[in-house]
């Protein structure tokens, strides 16, 4: 690639500062933290709907980041792979806790294609979340990946070690539930 | 859950914030916890060196300018050298490091370096002085790209922060070829 196509090729400068951040640059990763702090935050949080443990596993997201920036594709995006370290340490601490829920729970419906979570009214943002805060651990953690960070059924069943109709089971019941408890239609 | 929204009720569960602060800046305690790890990177180790895969990246020009320059740093066997900002040093605002570019203090040791900067490669053998060129060749298309990058927009805080780390990486280059100069020494 020659000089004038990069100049005129859109540059992707969060690569660069992955680059940089690779051979050991602790201020090129710190630029990359405060550009991606708060939707792993945002997602530690609404999976372990606990301010201090969503703080920490968000500390430990970004220190694993760190020692696997030698295995991140550059081709991906950083910020999904960040989820998906996020994901995995959320989890972690939640069996550590021994709070797992048997996934033989979940109902054996599985979601429709295409679900865009509408509600029928609006609902204050304050009250969905609590709502969101009261689903099981395994229906929360599929709603969340899905319909509120936009992961695709494979993605988020993926990403929470699960098989891919296992989450849309638990994305059946999770509107089931939400409907229940907002008292909307969640279409 | 505090809500940190702008808007206060939602038809779909798509328009909850993705990204949530946390109250407190996680950053400092990252930053102690992979500096425990930062012998390796001193040793010219970049983390997880040792599982990286040998992949074929697009070549950033301001990734490639830092790659060449750590290079020649590694090579030279130097470290903290002067005009480099601390690496773990936490970053003022974007405009404090544009600014620091732009400082006398800094422009006049630039100059200065480049003033006897032949003189000094001069004194080199000839393979390491084509390696101090092609740093330097690197550095400054990388540099001329950034500013090209920032005139369009110039409010990009990771343009800006990219711009200070290449001028940084310039003055270590210069520097280190002086100083192996003075030593008497062949890179």
């Amino acid at each position: 690639m020659t000089l004038a196509q990069v100049a005129d090729s859109p540059i992707d400068w969060e690569g660069a500062l992955v680059e940089r951040a690779r051979a050991g640059d602790t201020r090129a990763f710190e630029r990359l933290y405060r550009e991606h702090t708060g939707r792993v935050y945002g997602l530690c949080l609404r999976m372990t709907r606990e301010p201090h443990t969503a703080q920490d596993c968000t500390q430990e997201t970004f220190i694993n980041a760190w020692r696997a920036l030698a295995q991140f594709e550059t081709r991906s995006s950083f910020g999904t792979w960040l989820h998906r370290i996020a994901v995995n340490v959320a989890l972690a601490r939640r069996r550590k806790a021994a709070r797992d829920e048997p996934v033989a729970d979940v109902d054996v419906e599985e979601e429709g294609a295409a679900p865009c979570w509408t509600l029928e009214t609006p609902v204050e943002v304050r009250e969905i979340e609590d709502a969101i805060g009261t689903l099981p651990e395994g229906a929360r953690d599929a709603l969340v990946l899905h319909a509120l960070y936009g992961y695709s059924h494979t993605e988020a069943a993926q990403m929470l070690g699960v098989a891919e109709g296992t989450c849309k089971a638990q994305l059946h019941r999770a509107r089931k539930l939400l409907r229940e408890r907002l008292n909307v239609e969640v279409g | 859950m505090t809500e940190r929204s702008g808007k206060d009720s939602v038809t779909t569960l798509r328009d909850l914030p993705q990204a949530i602060e946390p109250e407190r800046d996680l950053w400092p305690q990252i930053e102690a916890q992979i500096a425990a790890g930062a012998g390796r990177v001193r040793a010219g180790v970049a983390p997880g060196a040792a599982q990286r895969r040998a992949t074929p990246s697009r070549v950033y020009l301001a990734a490639a300018a830092m790659v060449g320059c750590v290079a020649v740093g590694v090579w030279i066997g130097r470290s903290g050298l002067p005009g480099a900002a601390p690496q773990a040093a936490r970053p003022a605002s974007a405009t404090m490091q544009t600014a620091w570019v732009t400082d006398p203090r800094y422009q006049r040791q630039h100059a200065e370096l480049l003033r006897s900067l032949g003189a000094q490669l001069a004194t080199l053998p000839p393979a390491s002085r084509a390696k101090v060129l092609a740093s330097l060749t690197t550095i400054g298309e990388a540099k001329a790209e950034i500013e090209s990058a920032l005139g369009r927009d110039p409010g990009n805080a990771l343009l800006q922060e990219l711009l200070v780390n290449t001028y940084q990486d310039e003055m270590r280059v210069l520097t280190d070829v002086r100083e192996a100069s003075e030593a008497g020494e062949g890179i």
